[in-house]
C-alpha cells in the first residue's frame, strides 16, 4: 500500500504542530472571511447576532403565545442561534476542500486542520453571539439561564454532531458534486425537525419518541434547560448524542481519510 | 534522503485512466542537485506533486528523511484573497518561524514594493513565483523542488533566484524538473529523464542532456 514516512515526530510534537496549524487556519480564515474593512472580525458574531435577533423581533411583534408561557423573542432567538451553527458549518462544508486546496501544498497543513479550524471559528463566532443575547437578556427582562453549563454543552455538542456531518460531505464532495447542489436544500428542510423551533413537550408522546432519535433535537433541549430550568419540561440525552458525536466524527475522519488519497490538487 | 519505491500515479479521465508515472525507483541523497528532465506532459509536476506530497501515489510509497519544500512554481502555496505579507505572517506561524523576520525577509527578496501588502490575486504571475520562492527560501528547507517557473520572474529577479539556487549550499538539495536542458545545466549537476511514465537515472550531465535531446 502507499505510505508516505517522514522523519520519526514524537506524539507530543505532532500535537504542538497540528494545536500551531489550526491556530494559524483559525488567524487567516477570519481574515479571508471578515477582513480588515468596516466593521471586520465584529461581523463574526454580529451575524448571528442580527439574524437571531430578527427572527426573534418578528415573532415577538406577530405576538404568538408559546405553551409555558415563555416569552416569543427568547425562545427564538435561543433556538435559532444554535441553528445558525449547524447550518453555517453544513452548508460551507461541500467547498471546505475545494476553497483551500491551495494549502495543502504545505504537507502540515491537513484537510482535517482546515475543516476543524473552521467550524471551531464558527463556533466561537456563534458562541460569542449567544452569550451577547444573554447578557441582553439579563440585563433588559432580568432572565439570567438556570445553568449556563448546560447551554454550553448543548451548543459543544451541536458543534461535535454539524462537524461530524461536515467532515463527512466534505469528503463526499471529493468524489461529487453532488453535495455542492443538496446541501442548502437539505439543511432548509431539516429546520421543521431539528427542532429548532418547537420543544418536545409540547407534542404527542407517540411523536415524542420519534424526534427524540434525532440527534440535534437533544442540543436544542439542553440549551433550553440551561436557560429556562423547571420553567417548562425539557428531554434530552446526553450519552445519546455523544454517541452520536463521536460515530460521526470517526466515520467522518475515516471517509476524510480515504477522499484525501484521491484528491486532485 | 528521499527515496521512491515502485510509485505509480493515473489519474481518472473520460477516456478512462491516464496512468502518468508507471513505477519509479529513485533515491536522492542529501545535497544532490538532480534536474529531471521530460518533455511537456511528461508528469514532471505530477512527480514533484507526490514528492512533496501535495498528492498522493496510486500505489508505492515515498520516504522523506530531510524537509521537503513545496513545489515552487505558479500555482498554490498561498491564499490569493489576502496580502503577501499576510501570506508571509501565516506561513511563519506554520513552519514555526519568527514572523516578524520572516516578514522581512520575504519584503526584502521578493522585491514587491507596494504589492508586498496587497491581495496576491492583484500579481502577476512573476510576482506570485517570485513570492513564492522568496516564503521557501525563509522557511529553510532541506530539499527544494523547482519547477522551471523559477527561471522566468523578470531578469534581476531570476538573477537573484539562481544565486540564491546556487547558495544552497552543499546541505540543501535541489530537485529541478525543466523540459529544457540549459536550465538543468545552470543549476544541476546530475540529471534524470522522465519518459513513459518512468525516470532513468543518469551520473553523467553531459550524457543525460545528450540522451534526452536524442529521444
Amino acid at each position: 500500500m502507499s505510505e508516505a514516512i517522514g522523519p520519526q515526530a514524537s506524539l507530543w510534537s505532532c500535537f504542538r504542530i497540528q494545536t500551531r496549524v489550526i491556530g494559524a487556519l483559525m488567524l487567516r480564515e477570519m481574515g479571508t472571511r471578515f477582513g480588515r474593512d468596516n466593521l471586520g472580525y465584529v461581523w463574526l458574531f454580529l451575524e448571528p447576532m442580527m439574524l437571531g435577533g430578527a427572527i426573534g423581533a418578528i415573532h415577538h411583534v406577530t405576538g404568538h403565545s408559546l405553551p409555558g408561557g415563555l416569552e416569543p423573542f427568547t425562545f427564538w432567538v435561543i433556538g435559532y442561534i444554535p441553528y445558525y451553527l449547524f447550518r453555517g458549518i453544513v452548508n460551507r462544508a461541500p467547498a471546505g476542500i475545494v476553497g483551500n486546496q491551495s494549502l495543502l501544498y504545505h504537507r502540515r497543513i491537513t484537510v482535517f486542520d482546515i475543516m476543524l479550524s473552521r467550524h471551531l471559528l464558527e463556533g466561537a463566532a456563534v458562541g460569542t453571539a449567544l452569550a451577547g443575547y444573554i447578557l441582553l437578556f439579563g440585563a433588559t427582562a432580568n432572565i439570567w439561564p438556570a445553568e449556563p453549563g448546560k447551554m454550553v454543552l448543548g451548543m459543544a455538542l451541536m458543534l461535535g454532531l454539524s462537524h461530524g456531518i461536515a467532515l463527512l460531505i466534505a469528503a463526499g464532495s471529493v468524489y461529487t458534486e453532488l453535495f455542492d447542489r443538496i446541501t442548502h436544500l437539505a439543511t432548509y428542510l431539516s429546520i421543521s425537525f431539528t427542532g429548532a423551533f418547537f420543544m418536545v413537550f409540547w407534542l404527542p408522546t407517540e411523536m415524542q419518541k420519534a424526534v427524540l432519535t434525532i440527534p440535534t433535537v437533544h442540543c436544542f433541549e439542553l440549551v433550553r434547560n440551561g436557560l429556562y430550568g423547571t420553567l417548562v419540561p425539557t428531554s434530552f440525552d446526553i450519552p445519546y448524542v455523544t454517541g452520536w458525536v463521536a460515530a460521526l466524527n470517526m466515520l467522518g475522519m475515516a471517509a476524510l481519510r480515504k477522499a484525501r488519497r484521491h484528491l486532485i490538487v | 534522503m528521499i527515496r521512491l519505491h515502485d510509485v505509480h500515479k493515473s489519474y481518472p479521465t473520460h477516456f478512462g485512466a491516464k496512468e502518468v508515472l508507471r513505477g519509479v525507483d529513485i533515491t536522492f541523497e542529501p545535497g544532490e542537485k538532480v534536474g529531471i528532465l521530460g518533455r511537456n506532459g511528461a508528469g514532471k509536476s505530477t512527480l514533484l506533486r507526490l514528492i512533496a506530497g501535495v498528492e498522493h501515489p496510486n500505489s508505492g510509497w515515498i520516504e522523506r528523511r530531510m524537509s521537503v519544500s513545496w513545489p515552487l512554481g505558479f500555482a498554490g502555496a498561498m491564499h490569493y484573497s489576502i496580502s503577501g505579507a499576510d501570506n508571509a505572517r501565516f506561513l511563519a506561524r506554520i513552519y514555526d518561524k519568527p514572523i516578524r523576520e520572516t516578514v522581512e525577509f520575504v519584503e526584502n527578496f521578493a522585491d514587491l514594493g507596494h504589492y508586498f501588502r496587497m491581495p496576491v490575486r492583484t500579481y502577476s504571475s512573476g510576482m506570485i513565483v517570485r513570492l513564492g520562492f522568496s516564503l521557501s527560501l525563509a522557511v529553510q528547507f532541506d530539499c527544494y523542488l523547482v519547477d522551471e517557473a523559477i527561471a522566468v520572474g523578470d531578469s534581476r529577479f531570476a538573477e537573484r533566484a539562481r544565486a540564491a539556487l546556487a547558495d544552497l549550499n552543499a546541505r540543501a538539495s535541489l530537485l529541478l524538473v525543466s523540459h529544457q536542458a540549459e536550465t538543468v545545466r545552470a543549476f544541476c549537476k546530475t540529471a534524470a529523464i522522465l519518459q513513459d511514465g518512468r525516470l532513468i537515472r543518469y551520473d553523467d550531465l553531459d550524457q543525460a542532456i545528450a540522451a534526452y535531446q536524442a529521444a
